[in-house]
């Protein structure tokens, strides 16, 4: 009797673990997208703008210096550039964490369950 | 309880514990975009080379630090801040075309992301580690390169970006390479790092 409920425990812990763990690695994944994306520049590697036919689309920026130009920064920015766009390895590498755990979950439970038949067939 | 019962109970109740410990890779994907080597011996700069004609910077090479990449030309945001490059795993870095060519007498303004989010690394991970003498080559379109020697590496709250040190005018060529640093701050890093450097006639 105390045998059989120390295996139901067991059992049902693994059961937690193997679907509670990959549920909740799922979660970050878009949230972790949607933040990533706006920070980025507003116009796209092909954004900046041909010399020869500005978008309409564009920020009414004056053309820049051309061959005869002297030197010197002719239009300065305002603001600090923003030039990074904060890694996300960590996310990634607990979604990757917990997705593994969720398998080493699932093996721990077939491995638990073999073991309880194989010592109820063997009466042991 | 007998031996295999508990060794069945311990092992399932261990197994996600370790797996959670050892499946996590923090540093994933922690070199996309940057092509890195064993660095060089920096060389110290020898004088100051004369101003070159203008010509549109296509690459750059900082072999201090292992970059070599191509630039990209940047303009200026609807915000009115200054363009970066797009966030993507083949980071390049960008010119401010309203600055001088690099090599021309005035500030030419590179600049490269420190990381780009779900890439990882940025082209200018390490610019931070650059020291005084370490060289800098800028190629550009006409063929030609333009040397330069660095000078004062700095790291400054973007609150307080030196805007005069980095845009104003100088009387021989000079390059700015810029980039994010310092502690992170939500979703953003609270500074910029700013390389300053001075043209050089010393060879790559």
């Amino acid at each position: 009797m105390r045998r059989t409920v120390f295996s139901a425990a067991a059992l049902a812990c693994t059961a937690v673990w193997a679907s509670a763990v990959p549920a909740f690695a799922d979660d970050p994944a878009p949230a972790a997208e949607a933040t990533v994306v706006p920070s980025a520049s507003p116009e796209p590697a092909g954004a900046p703008e041909p010399t020869e036919a500005p978008k309409p689309t564009e920020s009414p920026e004056p053309a820049p210096a051309g061959e005869g130009s002297t030197g010197g920064v002719s239009v300065v920015p305002s603001g600090a550039p923003d030039t990074g766009a904060v890694p996300e390895p960590a996310r990634a590498g607990a979604e990757a964490g917990l997705i593994g755990g969720g398998a080493a979950a699932v093996l721990a439970a077939g491995g638990a369950a073999v073991f309880l038949v194989r010592r109820r067939a063997t009466g042991a | 309880m007998t031996s295999l019962s508990r060794r069945a109970f311990v092992t399932a109740a261990a197994a996600p514990l370790l797996a959670g410990c050892g499946g996590g890779d923090r540093t994933g994907r922690a070199t996309a975009g940057l092509r890195e080597g064993p660095p060089p011996p920096s060389r110290p700069a020898a004088g100051t080379a004369r101003a070159l004609g203008r010509s549109v910077p296509v690459g750059l090479e900082i072999p201090a630090i292992g970059v070599d990449t191509p630039v990209m030309p940047l303009g200026l945001a609807r915000d009115r801040t200054v363009q970066v490059p797009p966030l993507t795993a083949d980071d390049v870095a960008g010119w401010y075309r309203h600055s001088p060519t690099p090599g021309q007498i005035g500030p030419s303004v590179i600049l490269g992301h420190v990381t780009v989010g779900v890439h990882g690394d940025g082209v200018f991970r390490h610019l931070a580690r650059l020291r005084r003498g370490d060289l800098i080559v800028a190629r550009l379109e006409n063929g030609t390169a333009a040397v330069f020697a660095v000078g004062p590496v700095r790291t400054v709250a973007k609150a307080d970006f030196p805007t005069d040190a980095v845009y104003g005018d100088v009387d021989r060529p000079e390059l700015r390479l810029i980039t994010c640093g310092g502690p992170r701050t939500g979703e953003e890093y609270r500074d910029n790092v700013i390389v300053f450097a001075t043209s050089s006639p010393a060879g790559p």
